[in-house]
């Protein structure tokens, strides 16, 4: 059967859609707050109703009546399997190597995956800064499969980060410092890494240098201007096309089932 | 050791001295001992040195005010009411408050050490970051790691290799064992078995790893009523020092089974911290503005406090207005 795409949607809700396509049924998935909580939900009412949800204060999948609006909220835990805390998701259910699919937000990026979310400028004199580090690196050192979801802004999409918060594919050695690839710095510890980035403008994946490439486009930009969005030089050879766009039952599941108090979404 | 002694809210607070380190109880805007920070701000502490597993309300509420001269976490903000910490970081950026990032996973193993008595606690998370960086060991920069305070660690953290099963590489965390624990606990028995409801966060772990520990509960309850379920408890009474009785002591942020984060108040106290002088004048008004708690909670008033109020069997509001629709 044809696929009834809509026609009527908005960026955010392409975001959304994108992110939870990137699920498979039966994944352990950990979550922070905001999209990656549509992403996952989205996912488990439509495509993937075996995948698992954990959120980093202490919940392992749980079945939410209404939508948290942070994952230490008492919604995370209603029906939840386990609901203890903190050593649990980190140690028990992160380190120890459930966790197949991490979906984490960033402020800035660079073109091997490095995220910031601490400071801008100079860390010892930053200009600003923003919330810290948070699980970020955690979920993202740890996760089979990480999925930044991100606003697409030029300055946001750097050669290299004013500080890398959450390591890429290529990241510092200490104490030397050297950039080298990730397995090297983790070791037999390795697990996976960044696979995907989704912005309001496009997906984006890693080669195997741990190189970011354009992916898809969305429906209504141009892959030259992805790349005039990056001040890295993006590889937009790669682009397979156009993403896939919403279909109406999963905008419909977006709205109704998943945020339908409006909280992340519009 | 024995039974944890009854105490107000400001004898509680009175026991802290200038310079004194400090941990909480809770996670970002849920369970957070609110109305024991106002009361430091009341009673003016300065130089404080906080080690959060994250940071949230609470931290700016103490930042705004300058009680803070050292913290130790891995994240501030407000969640989704307040996308930052902006007392911590005008004091990152203005050199008046030395920040010390960690990740939030590297916060727990801290943690985990100081509970358990060990002196650090592995772990390979958050491995190749910045975090990481030599050149950004600020306590170091500082001058604290000279072994003067026996309570900050000689090194950031170390790597060692796996000499057991040879796996390579790995962080060593060191433990953190704080001062004071002040946690704001859903119920306290009458002998200071304290439990937590919906989930336990890193709570039991922050409790164990300080010195002394100042239970601030929303009620108290027989210790025979918990005792009937030991399995939903997270501490025992001889781990507890002190204890303070004190409903609402949680607000803006959420006590799961008795009332939701208070979000609007939350969203106005982000706007207000954006700045020294609107600080200062939110904290006229809501700190210095009322005389303690229970006038604080007055001037929330009953239609605020019934709308939060969380629904018994779901252990959150239902009224509240959460989002746009």
């Amino acid at each position: 059967m044809a696929k009834n795409y809509a026609t009527d949607y908005k960026g955010v809700d392409l975001l959304a859609v994108a992110a939870a396509r990137e699920v498979n049924d039966g994944d352990v998935v950990f979550a922070g707050t905001g999209l990656p909580m549509l992403a996952i939900l989205l996912a488990q009412v439509n495509h993937a109703p075996n995948a698992v949800c954990i959120y980093e204060a202490g919940t392992v999948d749980g079945r939410a009546l209404d939508l948290p609006t942070s994952v230490g909220d008492s919604r995370c835990a209603w029906q939840a399997s386990i609901a203890a805390g903190l050593t649990e998701t980190f140690y028990g259910q992160l380190h120890c190597g459930y966790v197949d699919l991490g979906f984490l937000g960033g402020a800035e990026i660079d073109k091997y995956g490095n995220v910031n979310t601490t400071v801008v400028g100079d860390y010892s004199a930053p200009s600003k800064r923003f919330t810290g580090s948070g699980g970020n690196p955690d979920i993202n050192s740890y996760a089979k499969r990480t999925v930044f979801i991100m606003v697409q802004e030029k300055r946001r999409f750097k050669e290299h980060v004013d500080y890398i918060t959450s390591p890429g594919w290529r990241i510092p050695k200490w104490p030397s410092g050297e950039y080298v690839h990730r397995r090297e710095v983790y070791g037999k510890f390795y697990q996976g890494g960044p696979s995907a980035v989704i912005t309001n403008m496009g997906v984006f994946r890693f080669d195997d240098e741990g190189i970011m490439y354009l992916d898809t486009v969305h429906p209504g930009f141009t892959a030259e201007q992805v790349k005039d969005n990056c001040l890295f030089d993006l590889n937009i050879s790669r682009c397979k096309g156009e993403t896939e766009r919403p279909t109406v039952e999963e905008i419909d599941l977006l709205y109704k089932r998943v945020d339908p108090e409006g909280i992340f979404l519009p | 050791m024995g039974k944890p002694q009854r105490l107000t809210l400001k004898e509680a607070v009175g026991l802290i001295n200038d310079g004194d380190f400090l941990t909480f109880s809770g996670f970002t805007i849920w369970r957070r001992p609110v109305a024991f920070c106002y009361e430091m701000v009341r009673q003016g502490k300065k130089d404080l040195h906080l080690f959060e597993v994250n940071g949230g309300t609470h931290t700016e509420i103490l930042a705004g005010a300058g009680c803070v001269k050292l913290w130790e976490s891995c994240w501030v903000g407000h969640e989704l009411y307040g996308k930052l910490g902006e007392a911590v970081a005008r004091g990152q950026v203005e050199g008046t408050i030395i920040v010390e990032d960690y990740s939030h996973a590297q916060c727990v193993a801290r943690i985990l050490a100081g509970a358990y008595g060990l002196p650090f606690m592995p772990t390979a998370l958050s491995m190749g970051t910045d975090i990481l960086n030599p050149k950004f060991d600020n306590f170091k920069k500082a001058g604290l790691r000279d072994g003067s305070d026996p309570k900050i660690p000689l090194k950031k953290y170390d790597i060692i290799h796996d000499s057991l099963y040879d796996k390579g590489e790995i962080l060593l965390m060191p433990a953190v064992n704080a001062d004071w624990a002040i946690i704001y606990a859903s119920q306290v028995g009458d002998e200071g078995t304290v439990r937590m409801f919906a989930h336990s966060y890193v709570d039991a772990e922050t409790i164990k790893a300080a010195d002394k520990v100042i239970v601030i509960a929303e009620e108290m309850v027989p210790d025979s009523y918990l005792r009937q379920e030991p399995d939903r408890n997270i501490a025992a009474g001889h781990a507890i020092d002190y204890v303070v009785v004190q409903p609402w002591a949680a607000h803006p942020t959420g006590s799961q089974y008795f009332y939701d984060v208070d979000a609007d108040f939350i969203r106005n106290f982000y706007q207000a911290s954006k700045s020294k002088e609107s600080y200062d004048k939110w904290a006229q008004e809501w700190i210095f503005g009322v005389a303690d708690h229970e006038e604080y909670v007055e001037k929330l008033g009953v239609n605020r406090l019934t709308k939060l109020k969380a629904n018994s069997v779901l252990g959150y509001s239902t009224s509240v207005k959460r989002g746009t629709r």
